[in-house]
């Protein structure tokens, strides 16, 4: 694989008050990998990903996308130059049917007829076209979450942030997702996890960053995050014992 | 040097009515998140109470003013059960659209019940004023500013010391919760807007003395009440009782510069520049 | 369905809701629209009342650019409406200008004005944009009052008289404004067709039900709503200059009239079904023939009733049936076939 830097994240910080939900994070991407991003809750993993694709403006730091630099900008010029994410609790537009739903993400590159197309086209992928007609507000956690991953691939990312999709997937789900993700990457797409669910964070993820009260604690292969020390006594230790799914 | 002092008082007094009679406006925002966009027409309502309480009984409208609070304060709390309450929980557009009919309903059941005649009353301290130094203060404007004073005191203390006021302000701050801990928060919301009309009411009644009624009175305030609220904070009664005195006060001054006709003008100004820079309000943006 | 979700809900095309073939409706309808007047004296009260229901149907539908597809609750359109009125007119009393091309200078103004006020609005939602446009109205309003030497200030101003041409869109016969408003009507409701089912509708469909999401996925919310507003509020000055040929006379409080003009489009828009393509026109048959009606049946006796009728429709259409009547006609006619059908 060529080691192509996607994105480059430096010194990044956001503080709300006296709050600094993410200090001084550094990180890079390289295109085609899936990185982990793991964390007790409230370590800053969502806060993360609303700066990177511009819902959070960050009180200091860069983040280079593609050689451009896109801290400040708004969330749909970031889209516009290929990143994207799904929200940690499923931000679906209620009232429109699925399709309407995947159509709406295609319309960045594409007319409503043609994004028409693309809608079906991905939601055949995703293996949710049996459901396209329906509400998007009648629709399972998991079939939501799906149909957002769907709509998130339509807008056509680079890398594509996704926030706890595997929430609530029973066993099938799960594989038939993991799946998904493989597939994805042979394409060529990058994709960032957030995700409470070890087993599969573990499985899938090239890469692991630790954060912590903001801050990234650790950073290695899976195998050298579930042994660092710093990461055992903050997280994995407490959260190896505790409930994953509850949120 | 002396005109700019004598509009500066002259503001504060006026102003003080304004706050008494925004802060009902921001209390029902406050605590049941319902802008009213009928609101104004409430103060209209108090000074017909308080006129006719004067034509009929022969009573002075600063006594009227409690007539008028207790009369719309029941209204009010009617108001909130068959109107407010099934639309709590719905769109903006619905609550906008429920209110803006009210004001409808009120302005023109005033215009049919009472023709579009001009009405004033007359008291023994109508023309007279205070002369301090140079500055002129005229007694019905202190009369209306020290009643409302004296109200906004009274709602301050009852918000912070009584049962009710506490429940009430739990209640604004998280419904869930105070219904956890046994607060009937649909009485608390039938006492908010109850109480929030009725103060505006009351403001209405008290400052008849030196103006006239008539049944579109009420759409000359709109703008300026929302302006007060959006001031000082839409839900803060604080936040009104500054907004207030600051209105007041600007628009004694922009009548020393404009003529009458564009004094409205420099308000509605002031209020879209405020929502559209700080539309949590100016006070709230300070201590964020 | 629960009332939060109910109101500005757009979802499927109106036109399913409509219970035969939906072209042939229409093309029968217009049909109709367009033979009316033959049978109506040209002068006559009749003709005039529907002029003014296609007028303020159309207006309406501009709103409901705005209003229903935007989600923008503005009580301020009667300052669009009024600058078209009012441009129009001052160029033909000053420079003898058609009022076709002083239409199309109120057009450019109002757009102008609709993209000046997305700066301090676009932000602001709900309550805090309906507030801003209701100043906004009342701004302009104050306006015309003191701007006398322009405006002719508080007392009006009047179209000169000319005699009956096309060029001068003047004529001394109801017939040719029916037929004019008929055409807006049809113009307003096919862009306002054209945006909704077109890329514009959807961003603006997913910047209601959740502008972060939308953002996200490449929608550029500001864009999306100035877009909306310029086109209702140009469409919405170009129906001022409308009725400032038809009315002939008007003034500042009646042209820039929250009740009269900015709450009466959204009335309309409401009462029909907000953010539906037909919701405006069955508005506007059932609002501005009702208004005419007890109007007429008190002979201005009652001044006010008609403003008190709206507020009370109001409140009744929001409590009752927050999606307007075409829905409810739908439910009645869902339990008509049901019962039929037993």
């Amino acid at each position: 694989m060529s080691a192509e830097t996607i994105l480059q994240v430096r010194g990044l910080s956001r503080r709300f008050g006296g709050l600094t939900a993410v200090n001084d994070v550094s990180f890079d991407l390289t295109r085609g990998e899936v990185l982990g991003l793991i964390g007790p809750n409230g370590a800053g993993k969502t806060t993360m990903f609303n700066l990177l694709v511009g819902i959070h403006r960050p009180s200091s730091g860069s983040i280079r996308l593609k050689g451009t630099e896109t801290s400040g900008l708004k969330p749909n010029r970031i889209a516009k130059l290929g990143m994207t994410k799904t929200f940690q609790n499923v931000a679906l537009f209620q009232e429109s049917s699925v399709l309407d739903n995947v159509l709406t993400g295609a319309l960045l590159h594409h007319p409503v007829a043609q994004a028409r197309d693309a809608a079906h086209e991905m939601l055949r992928r995703v293996g949710l076209d049996h459901i396209a007609g329906k509400l998007a507000g009648d629709l399972s956690f998991p079939e939501r979450a799906r149909v957002e991953v769907a709509r998130a691939l339509c807008t056509r990312p680079d890398i594509l942030l996704l926030d706890e999709v595997m929430a609530a997937l029973n066993a099938v789900e799960m594989e038939e997702f993991l799946a998904l993700v493989r597939d994805l990457r042979k394409d060529g797409l990058t994709i960032v996890v957030v995700e409470h669910h070890m087993q599969a964070i573990m499985t899938m993820c090239d890469r692991i960053l630790v954060l912590n009260f903001g801050g990234l604690i650790a950073e290695g292969t899976p195998r050298e995050v579930a042994h660092h020390p710093a990461v055992v006594e903050a997280y994995l230790g407490k959260a190896y014992t505790g409930d994953h799914g509850a949120h | 040097m002396t005109q700019g002092l004598q509009a500066i008082v002259d503001g504060i007094l006026i102003g003080g009515v304004y706050a008494i009679v925004s802060s009902g406006l921001s209390l029902v925002f406050g605590i049941m998140g319902v802008v009213n966009f009928a609101h104004a027409e409430f103060l209209m309502v108090g000074m017909f109470v308080a006129y006719f309480a004067w034509a009929i009984l022969g009573l002075d409208p600063l006594i009227g003013s409690l007539i008028a609070l207790v009369v719309v304060f029941l209204a009010g709390a009617g108001l909130q059960r068959t109107l407010i309450r099934p639309i709590l929980k719905a769109p903006p557009v619905a609550q906008i659209f429920l209110t803006v009919g009210l004001m409808f309903t009120l302005e023109n059941g005033a215009l049919l019940l009472f023709g579009a005649d001009y009405r004033s009353v007359v008291t023994s301290y109508q023309t007279e004023s205070l002369h301090l130094g140079g500055i002129i203060v005229s007694m019905p404007y202190l009369f209306a500013f020290l009643m409302s004073v004296i109200s906004g005191g009274l709602l301050w203390a009852f918000m912070r010391y009584s049962r009710t006021g506490r429940a009430m302000r739990a209640t604004a701050q998280d419904p869930m919760a105070a219904k956890l801990v046994g607060i009937n928060t649909d009485r608390m919301h039938q006492i908010a807007f109850g109480l929030g009309v009725g103060l505006t009411a009351f403001g209405g009644a008290v400052i008849l003395p030196y103006l006239t009624v008539y049944p579109t009175v009420g759409s000359q305030y709109v703008v300026l009440m929302f302006t007060v609220v959006v001031l000082g904070g839409l839900g803060s009664v604080a936040g009104a009782v500054v907004g207030g005195l600051a209105v007041g006060v600007i628009q004694a001054l922009s009548a020393l510069v404009f003529p009458m006709q564009l004094q409205n003008l420099v308000l509605f100004v002031v209020f879209i520049a405020v929502l559209a820079l700080r539309p949590s309000g100016l006070l709230k943006g300070a201590s964020a | 369905m629960s009332l939060s979700s109910s109101l500005g809900n757009a979802g499927t095309p109106s036109l399913r809701t409509l219970p035969c073939r939906p072209v042939l409706l229409i093309a029968a309808a217009l049909g109709m629209a367009g033979l009316v007047p033959l049978g109506l004296d040209p002068q006559g009260y009749t003709l005039r009342v529907l002029t003014l229901t296609l007028l303020f149907a159309a207006m309406a539908q501009s709103w409901n650019i705005v209003g229903g597809l935007a989600n923008q609750i503005s009580l301020g359109h009667a300052g669009f409406f009024g600058i078209g009125a009012y441009t129009s007119t001052i160029l033909l009393r000053d420079l003898g200008v058609s009022p076709w091309l002083g239409m199309i200078a109120g057009m450019g103004l109002a757009g102008l004005a609709a993209a000046i006020l997305s700066v301090p609005t676009f932000r602001l939602k709900g309550h805090y944009f309906a507030l801003v446009t209701l100043a906004f109205g009342e701004v302009m309003r104050v306006i015309a009052n003191s701007w006398s030497s322009v405006t002719g200030g508080p007392v009006g101003i009047s179209v000169p008289f000319a005699p009956n041409s096309l060029w001068m869109f003047q004529y001394n016969t109801v017939r040719p404004y029916y037929y004019v408003s008929l055409i807006a009507l049809v113009l307003v409701s096919v862009v306002f067709w054209r945006i909704k089912t077109g890329a514009l509708g959807y961003r603006l469909r997913a910047i209601k039900e959740n502008p972060d999401a939308a953002e996200v996925i490449g929608i550029d919310t500001y864009r999306a709503k100035l877009m909306a507003g310029l086109v209702s509020a140009v469409l919405t000055a170009a129906l001022g200059t409308v009725y400032a040929q038809f009315s002939y006379f008007f003034d500042p409080d009646t042209i820039f009239g929250v009740a009269s003009i900015s709450v009466r489009m959204a009335l309309i828009a409401i009462v029909g079904g907000v953010s539906l393509t037909f919701g405006p026109i069955v508005g506007a048959f059932f609002i501005i023939p009702l208004e005419e009606i007890s109007n007429a049946a008190l002979a201005g006796r009652a001044a006010g009733l008609s403003a008190f009728v709206y507020g009370a429709l109001l409140i009744a259409i929001i409590l009752v049936k927050p999606q307007g009547l075409l829905a409810l006609f739908g439910d009645l006619y869902k339990r008509l076939r049901k019962e039929s059908s037993r």
